[in-house]
């Protein structure tokens, strides 16, 4: 059946303007939460490239965000930067890195690949914490006061303004989400797909599966590292703990709680958790027990994810 | 010191940690073999094992008491483990990478909310040292060592000799098979689970009065047992405990030359890139 | 070994499509299937039989790819492909279908065959990430007809009965445009009806492309093909006409041996 573009398109953008909408009735602290939730949403939707539809489990993802974090902050703190450059300084870091990892850790599949991905994501953050003179490791860098703000034609946004951080979270989140859309529909998204349901049979229809995947990983990684670098020009802050193994789970988790292989899934994953972990900062100092829990119980009970179930009845959700 | 007293100073800290290394690896490596399964929490019970002996210890006045309660403690909760997120998801890769990533928090985090963040010591049972003509060597270690020999060949004798051992061989062989003749498929596996969740915890109790117990501690352990088991052959005992010894070995001779940082550095690509060039096949799937 | 003098039925002295050379593949110290010299030529059926552990499925997977022999050649079209990759052979024109029909179950048939379909359409890179599906959809069309699943294109594969789901495989393998198809057990499990249907559809097949058949079922067998081979334990003992082997004391000894009588 011809995909029901009318439908998919219009829940899409209805979410998205909905989103919009949002940053009119929320409270400040609100209004920075969700912008974060819409960071991490973008590393999500990448994330779930790779998961949902290429079905491949990396544990070692916050290498690719902390490409982008790095690779966008570092020419700003030292090299003064403007944010325009940053940004595709970051994305640049971070597909290279997705191209190298992508042709190592795509000759394993399984468990291995799981394992592979995640010592290389152990590796980058270790360099991270090892160059300590140059990013400083856990402590990290700040950026306030050295970025310039976005000139789009005569309009000066200056990214310390909430509303602007707010927007651009939003506008690359859009970009992304639409890409991701357009690229799981079509024939190259068909036959990654096809790859994760039956890799043989796939093979047998003339594929060759590495291609696809390194593909896979190239968009994946670098839609990781574009939220990466988003970050570090929103929030104005660099450091180690984004590239630690951490970082790499809970991508992971967002996807799997809201369900691999859809698009909205990864939106409904983060803002759950997001919320989730600041409730329980606020009453214990082993907050992350929350993400514990939380994997378990989606392991046991929810393997498909509340968007995955919510497929099995409007099938067309994509 | 001379290089030649930093060198065999080296060789005993690594025959040392190689000792816990093996009992550690040696757990993850039977999990492997008998069930399948990768196990990201296994670091965990050496942590637990270690908290345990700690807190033992410190209750009882008697390290003795720790040594024999603390890993009985880990295997039953190992059991309940398996009983309560092993078996509901049927062993399959892709969930029991999740649900023992979701362990791996969950524990560490209680035992940072009952145990705290800071790093308790022991003092061992044994004090006193071993003159060699470079530098005295704590006893306990020596001790330490010899315990740990012991338990590695009580667990290859149970795997080699005891009906036991015979079934877990058949299931990891062939799961099928063995079921068709009559193995007990799940009491198997909880036995091997709770037998590899045994092992690391007393890992971690001996370890205690030389290393502190900390509520990280399970994560080096981890990466380095993940190093031993892929070089060593999973589910092959022999290897298990020859590659811990040579991974004892090398991380001692290279934390004297290399900081800690950038020994875990060339650990990790080293597991990366031995996985990498075998293919992949090495966890079963392929 | 078992001299065998051609009569090649439709492809008369032109060279053969598919040549194995010495072919063997040896499991564990097991020669599932030892010195086979294998010649089939364009415009042929021919039935692969032999009883089960003959090696048939083994020979099979070494003609696509699925396995690389221990040692011996094979040839497509007059060009070696001994170590080339599966899905490079598929290009090349050598499709298959499995034992069990295998597609994919949570997509509809059309986006099964689709699937198949751009394989073959879908030529450069670009192509890969246009998206107008109706450039697909003559090819798609033509086949599903063919196999007579037009009013199923919506339904997703895994909900089909068992004899339209090997259907579907089939027209899979069609819109791959195969030079060679092989057929594995395809009227396993299906009603007489269906099977006869099946005949019809194979031998409209055989039209443009060789058919190597693997049956167990001898009424296909004798009805169907110009030719056959008959494996025993590794080895090919007879080939010939099917009435032929029908007649051979050696094959009905391998038969009779196994299971009494033919079927």
């Amino acid at each position: 059946m011809p995909t029901p573009w009318r439908s998919i398109l219009t829940l899409h953008l209805g979410i998205l303007a909905a989103l919009g909408l949002l940053q009119f009735v929320l409270p400040p602290f609100h209004l920075a939460m969700i912008t974060r939730v819409l960071l991490f949403t973008t590393y999500a939707v990448g994330y779930n490239l790779l998961l949902g539809y290429g079905g491949l489990m990396s544990l070692g993802h916050a290498m690719f965000f902390a490409a982008g974090l790095y690779g966008a902050g570092l020419p700003v703190y030292y090299l003064g930067a403007g944010p325009g450059l940053a940004f595709l300084s970051g994305l640049m870091a971070s597909l290279l890195l997705a191209a190298l990892v992508g042709a190592l850790s795509l000759r394993t599949t399984g468990v291995a690949f799981s394992i592979v991905t995640m010592m290389f994501g152990q590796v980058c953050y270790l360099v991270t914490i090892s160059l300590n003179r140059i990013t400083l490791g856990d402590q990290g860098l700040v950026l306030a006061g050295r970025l310039a703000p976005v000139r789009v034609g005569n309009w000066i946004l200056p990214l310390n303004a909430p509303s602007v951080r707010y927007n651009l979270a939003l506008l690359l989140l859009a970009t992304v989400l639409l890409v991701t859309l357009w690229l799981v529909r079509s024939p190259f998204g068909r036959v990654l797909v096809a790859l994760r349901e039956h890799e043989e049979r796939t093979r047998l229809l003339g594929y060759d599966p590495f291609p696809y995947r390194w593909l896979a990983m190239l968009v994946s990684g670098g839609i990781s590292g574009a939220a990466g670098a988003a970050y570090a020009l929103l929030f104005s802050y660099v450091g180690s703990a984004f590239a630690a193994v951490l970082y790499s789970i809970l991508p992971l988790l967002w996807v799997l709680l809201g369900g691999a292989g859809t698009t909205l899934g990864p939106l409904i994953g983060v803002a759950f958790m997001t919320y989730a972990v600041e409730f329980a900062s606020r009453v214990t100092s082993a907050y992350l027990v929350v993400v514990g829990l939380t994997l378990v119980l989606v392991a046991i009970g929810l393997p498909r994810g509340i968007a995955g179930g919510l497929r099995g009845r409007w099938w067309w959700l994509p | 010191m001379t290089f030649v007293s930093q060198l065999v100073l080296a060789l005993l800290e690594g025959t040392v940690s190689g000792f816990i290394l093996a009992l550690m690896s040696l757990g993850l490596s039977l999990v492997f073999g008998v069930m399948r399964i990768v196990n990201v929490a296994h670091g965990e019970f050496f942590m637990l094992g270690a908290v345990l002996a700690w807190w033992i210890t410190t209750a009882t006045g008697s390290f003795l008491a720790a040594v024999i309660v603390a890993p009985l403690a880990v295997m039953g909760m190992a059991i309940a483990i398996e009983r309560v997120v092993l078996r509901p998801i049927r062993y399959s890769p892709g969930a029991t990478i999740v649900a023992t990533l979701g362990l791996l928090y969950l524990l560490q985090q209680m035992t940072l909310m009952l145990y705290g963040p800071e790093a308790r010591a022991v003092t061992p049972p044994l004090g006193g040292t071993i003159e060699l003509p470079w530098f005295g060597y704590a006893r306990y270690k020596l001790v330490l060592a010899a315990v740990a020999a012991v338990l590695l060949l009580a667990t290859w004798g149970l795997v080699r000799a005891t009906t036991l051992g015979l079934r877990m061989r058949a299931t990891q062989q062939d799961p099928e098979i063995a079921q068709a003749f009559g193995v007990p498929i799940h009491r198997v596996y909880r036995a091997a689970f709770a037998l590899g969740a045994g092992l690391a915890a007393m890992a971690g109790v001996l370890v205690v009065p030389v290393q502190q117990a900390h509520y990280l501690m399970g994560l080096d352990g981890l990466l380095l047992s993940f190093m031993v088991v892929i070089l060593g052959g999973l589910g092959s005992i022999g290897g298990t405990v020859i590659a811990s010894f040579l991974v004892g070995w090398i991380d001692g001779i290279a934390s004297i030359f290399f900081t800690p940082t950038v020994a875990r550095i060339a650990a990790s690509l080293v597991v990366a890139l031995v996985l990498v060039v075998r293919g992949g096949g090495l966890f079963g799937e392929s | 070994m078992v001299v065998v003098a051609v009569s090649s039925p439709l492809g008369w002295n032109l060279p053969p499509l598919l040549e194995t050379v010495g072919l063997r593949r040896v499991f564990d110290g097991l020669t599932a299937v030892g010195d086979v010299d294998v010649r089939l030529y364009r415009g042929e059926i021919r039935a692969l039989i032999g009883p089960n552990g003959a090696g048939k499925t083994t020979l099979a997977s070494l003609i696509t790819g699925r396995i690389l022999p221990t040692s011996g050649r094979i040839f497509f079209n007059g060009r070696e492909i001994t170590r080339l990759q599966a899905h490079e052979r598929v290009k090349l024109g050598i499709v298959s279908t499995f034992q069990i029909p295998t597609v994919f179950r949570d997509l509809t048939v059309f986006e099964n065959v689709v699937l198949a379909a751009q394989r073959v359409r879908l030529r450069s890179p670009q192509d890969f990430f246009r998206l107008r599906e109706g450039d697909l959809l003559n090819l798609v069309q033509e086949v599903l007809d063919r196999v007579g699943l037009q009013g199923s294109w919506h339904r997703t594969a895994g909900s089909l009965p068992y004899g339209h789901q090997r259907l579907l495989e089939i027209a899979m393998a069609m819109a791959l445009r195969p030079r060679l198809l092989i057929l594995d057990e395809p009227t396993q499990g299906l009603a007489p009806e269906e099977i006869t249907g099946l005949m019809g559809l194979i031998r409209g097949i055989a039209q443009e492309t060789a058919v190597l058949l693997i049956e167990h079922n001898l009424r296909v067998v004798l009805e169907l093909s110009h030719r056959v081979t008959v494996m025993d334990r590794g080895r090919i003992i007879f080939e010939g006409t099917p009435s032929e082997a029908e007649l051979d004391p050696t094959v009905q000894q391998v038969y009779l041996g196994v299971g009494g009588g033919w079927n």
